[in-house]
């Protein structure tokens, strides 16, 4: 079965030349051949693969509306039958790049092979560990067509099913998946040829990447509390008596959030926690203790803080992998940036 | 310090009517030699036989392995300190050595009656182990010792390995006199000031928090295995034994730690890649975290005084023990000293890291591979035809099955080459 | 899930037993809770005394959101002056 390798594209609304950041709640949509900043893809395919299509998302869009953005994703990739799906570049883009981990991971349960491109600090990277394959890029769309070519090397190996060596091979991100591996020289000698690399200042490869946890900028200070709104985050597993909105006690993939605009406090007879990952008792009997409501309420009664928003958030944080918990608390952030809330108190327990 | 080394080549090892080593071979008077071992009153059994490499046999349970050296000229003697041996400074004069070979302590007396650590390596001389461990190249003498019950268990340690020292001596003795067809010299000569100065720091397991004991068998320095701060060694001093005795791997034993990979070439390189400053040693296991960043500390402070601008570091062991290790490196690398952390890795599951802390600022690693033989994979191992040693051993998680030895056994549980001698590795998918 | 917030900018204090965790992780405001079981509080002390021990782990973490930060910063209720 010869024939060039078929190609799908996804990108962002920016990216496939809709629009910006007012048209960032746009659908999925589905264009035939090479879109916006793809067009720059397909001469980099050189005839051996040909872009059959592009899928264009707006950022916004795939972040709230995800179960459906993504369904009709597969639907699509269903039909189209695609060989290897690239989403991207989203460079230092942070929705973008979630997206493209998102919809990487949706492809490849759908049996499509996918691979994303993002500067190595997107927190998409992070993400789409272990599972989805992230070439690394620069933070500025200037260079597209160097992050294009580094993509299409991979996609093209992707789309002819051939099997993948290590990632300082390939040319992809290190995704904390390690495997045996023989090397050319014994570990002595790469060792003391390390020594002698770092020493005078020549390059090396380190062959155990440390996987640092991400930082993020800190946010501003508040600068009077006076006027200042604050909201309560608690991964303690809070949930309201009798567990009536079924939350679990671990493996969390979603939230809830509750009302407190007419409360002073959290009751016990109308709260309590439910939480595999630690002894609940405590905090049945007062659950202020992972949610601290009754102290704010003071405060504002003080004229200490403007007031607490009304909508609390709650999780039990117990086993939630990584990607689950980021976007949760991207979900969160949102509302609480559109409320125009000044800061958050998050109780983890 | 200098040190003269004359090494002796052998490719066939027999037993024959005189001890004596001539053109290669080396041979052996058996009944003379066992009964050179029996005049130790500890001892209550004792067998001596010879495993060739690529031989169908298997070797349990391997305590040890031991090069035979002797000291031809300069103080001391080799593997100083261990078993009561002199602890006169050695690393000068000349000293000789039996290449090819290697005196092989079998016996099943167990480290410590602590719990937690049991003897578990075999040698296998041919088949997928022996590919797997470059002491099965190797020929054997092996030492199969039991001693006296009634001792203590570290009496009982110390006797089960002074015969296999009794035994080493005796046969690095054939060569005393003679003049050795191979020499090298090792001299930290004064070299271009220009080029970086190094430290080799090697990590050395202590038994004492795991036996509650200071005097536990295990490998020493200068014949301790307790908790001690850092030394400093001259590299001569290593090639002479100052660090001897195993721990629980088949690449910790007397033999990979005379002849080890990372020390040769740190010495062979000197005056061309950096100037080799010396050894540092730190036993580990310490058991609060206070003592471990203060030996981390100590270590570094070490390596900065004495004007290191690299380390290359390497640990024998596992667990918390890392603490320690990792700290050391982060220490260092505070101070400005350039360091490259040569390790195995544990258990990759679901992208979680394969290091117990990773600090950012071990930014240089070179790996040897998963350690655990289950992670490897490495199957079971087909059946031999000898077997030197005890006919069964314990199998399963709890040790309280017994298989036979010759059958088909699931291999030791660790791999974990320490020193970088094979090309085993990890990479990143 | 703080780290997220905070990357919107909103600053976010991280009220947790378990602090060098959450600062390892990356958190940057972290206030250390009491203990896993009740974070904001201690039963053990009695009403009187447990609510006011709560109330300074909340005016702290409030005070780390006022506070200006590089990177993860621990607020200790314990380092911190009575209000």
């Amino acid at each position: 079965m010869a024939g060039p390798l078929r190609v799908v594209q996804y990108l962002n609304q920016f990216f496939g030349g809709i629009g910006g950041e007012e048209i960032a709640s746009m659908p999925l949509q589905v264009q035939r051949g090479a879109v916006g900043s793809g067009r720059a893809l397909q001469p980099l395919l050189q005839g051996q693969a040909e872009v059959v299509a592009t899928l264009i998302c707006g950022d916004n869009y795939i972040h709230d509306q995800r179960d459906k953005a993504l369904a009709v994703l597969t639907e699509q990739l269903q039909a189209l039958q695609p060989d290897v799906l690239l989403a991207g570049p989203a460079f230092e883009s942070g929705r973008y790049g979630l997206a493209c981990t998102e919809v990487c991971k949706a492809a490849q349960a759908a049996g499509v092979p996918a691979l994303a491109g993002m500067h190595p600090q997107n927190p998409g990277v992070e993400s789409g560990r272990p599972d989805v394959l992230i070439v690394p890029t620069s933070a500025s769309p200037a260079d597209m067509q160097t992050a294009l070519a580094a993509m299409v090397r991979l996609a093209l190996k992707l789309g002819r099913r051939e099997a993948l060596g290590p990632a300082e091979l390939e040319g992809f991100l290190p995704r904390g998946v390690r495997r045996t591996y023989v090397r050319e020289a014994p570990g002595y000698q790469r060792a003391l040829d390390m020594l002698a690399a770092k020493l005078t200042g020549q390059p090396f490869l380190t062959e155990v990447p440390i996987h640092i946890p991400e930082r993020v900028a800190p946010a501003p200070p508040i600068a009077r509390l006076a006027q200042a709104t604050i909201a309560l985050v608690t991964t303690g597993g809070l949930v309201r008596k009798g567990n009536p909105d079924k939350q679990v006690a671990s493996n969390a993939t979603r939230y809830f959030r509750h009302s407190v605009a007419e409360l002073q406090s959290l009751s016990a007879r109308d709260w309590e926690a439910y939480h595999s990952g630690y002894f609940n008792h405590i905090v049945n009997k007062n659950p202020n203790y992972i949610l601290p409501l009754s102290f704010l309420r003071d405060l504002e009664g003080k004229g200490e803080i403007a007031g607490v928003y009304p909508w609390i958030y709650a999780l039990p944080g117990v086993s939630t992998p990584v990607a689950q918990a980021k976007r949760m608390g991207a979900d969160i952030a949102h509302e609480l940036q559109e409320a125009r809330v000044d800061g958050c108190l998050l109780v983890a327990t | 310090m200098r040190l003269e080394m004359g090494t002796f080549p052998v490719h066939e090892v027999r037993f024959a009517g005189r001890t004596q080593w001539h053109d290669g071979v080396l041979e052996i008077e058996r009944d003379a030699l066992i009964d050179l071992v029996l005049r130790d009153p500890r001892i209550a059994t004792a067998e001596v036989e010879i495993a060739r490499p690529g031989e169908s046999v298997r070797i349990w349970p391997v305590r040890d392995v031991i090069e035979p050296r002797i000291k031809v000229e300069g103080p001391g003697i080799v593997y100083p300190g261990i078993c009561g041996r002199p602890i006169t400074t050695v690393g000068q004069g000349c000293t000789h050595r039996l290449a090819g070979v290697g005196v092989t302590e079998v016996s099943g007396v167990n480290w410590h009656e602590a719990g937690g650590d049991y003897v578990e390596v075999y040698l296998d001389m041919s088949g997928p182990w022996a590919e797997m461990i470059p002491m099965s190249a190797l020929w054997h003498v092996c030492v199969v010792v039991e001693p006296d019950p009634a001792l203590g268990s570290e009496a009982q340690n110390d006797a089960v390995h002074q015969a296999a020292l009794t035994v080493s001596d005796h046969l690095a003795a054939t060569v005393r006199d003679l003049q050795a067809p191979q020499g090298e010299i090792f001299q930290l000569r004064p070299v271009d000031p220009a080029l970086p100065r190094v430290v080799y720091i090697q990590c050395i397991h202590s038994p004492q928090a795991m036996s509650g004991s200071l005097h536990t068998f295990c490998t020493t320095t200068y014949g301790l295995t307790q908790l001690t701060p850092p030394w400093f060694f001259h590299p001569n001093e290593i090639l002479d034994g100052a660090i001897t005795g195993p721990y629980r791997t088949p690449f910790a034993m007397s033999w990979t730690v005379a002849n080890n990979p990372v020390l040769l070439d740190l010495y062979r390189r000197h005056g061309v890649d950096w100037n080799f400053l010396g050894v540092i040693a730190l036993r580990t296991e310490w058991t609060t975290q206070h003592e471990k960043q203060l030996m981390a500390n100590q270590t570094a402070k070490l390596a900065q005084m004495l004007g290191a601008q690299g380390a290359l570091v390497t640990w024998d062991a596992g667990g918390n023990e890392f603490i320690e290790v990792i700290r050391t490196i982060q220490a260092c690398e505070r101070l400005g000293i350039k360091t490259v952390f040569l390790t195995s890795e544990d258990d990759a599951t679901g992208g979680a890291p394969t290091m117990l802390e990773p600090l950012p600022e071990a930014d240089a690693i070179v790996s040897t591979g998963f350690f655990k033989t289950r992670t490897l994979e490495v199957p079971e191992l087909p059946p031999v035809a000898r077997v030197i040693g005890h006919p069964t051993k314990p199998i399963g998680p709890l040790r309280d099955q017994l298989a036979p030895t010759a059958g088909p056994l699931p291999p030791p549980p660790r791999y974990d080459d320490h020193y970088g001698f094979n090309r085993l590795s990890c990479a990143e998918f | 899930m703080t780290k997220e917030i905070e990357r919107l900018g909103i600053p976010t204090a991280q009220i947790s037993a378990i602090y060098e965790f959450a600062m390892t992780t990356g958190a940057n405001r972290v206030v250390r809770g009491c203990r896993i079981e009740h974070v904001c509080g201690d039963p053990e002390l009695g009403a009187e005394k447990d609510y006011a021990f709560g109330m300074r782990i909340v005016r702290t973490a409030l005070a780390a959101l006022q506070t200006a930060v590089d990177g993860p910063t621990l607020f200790d209720p314990a380092e911190m002056l009575e209000a």
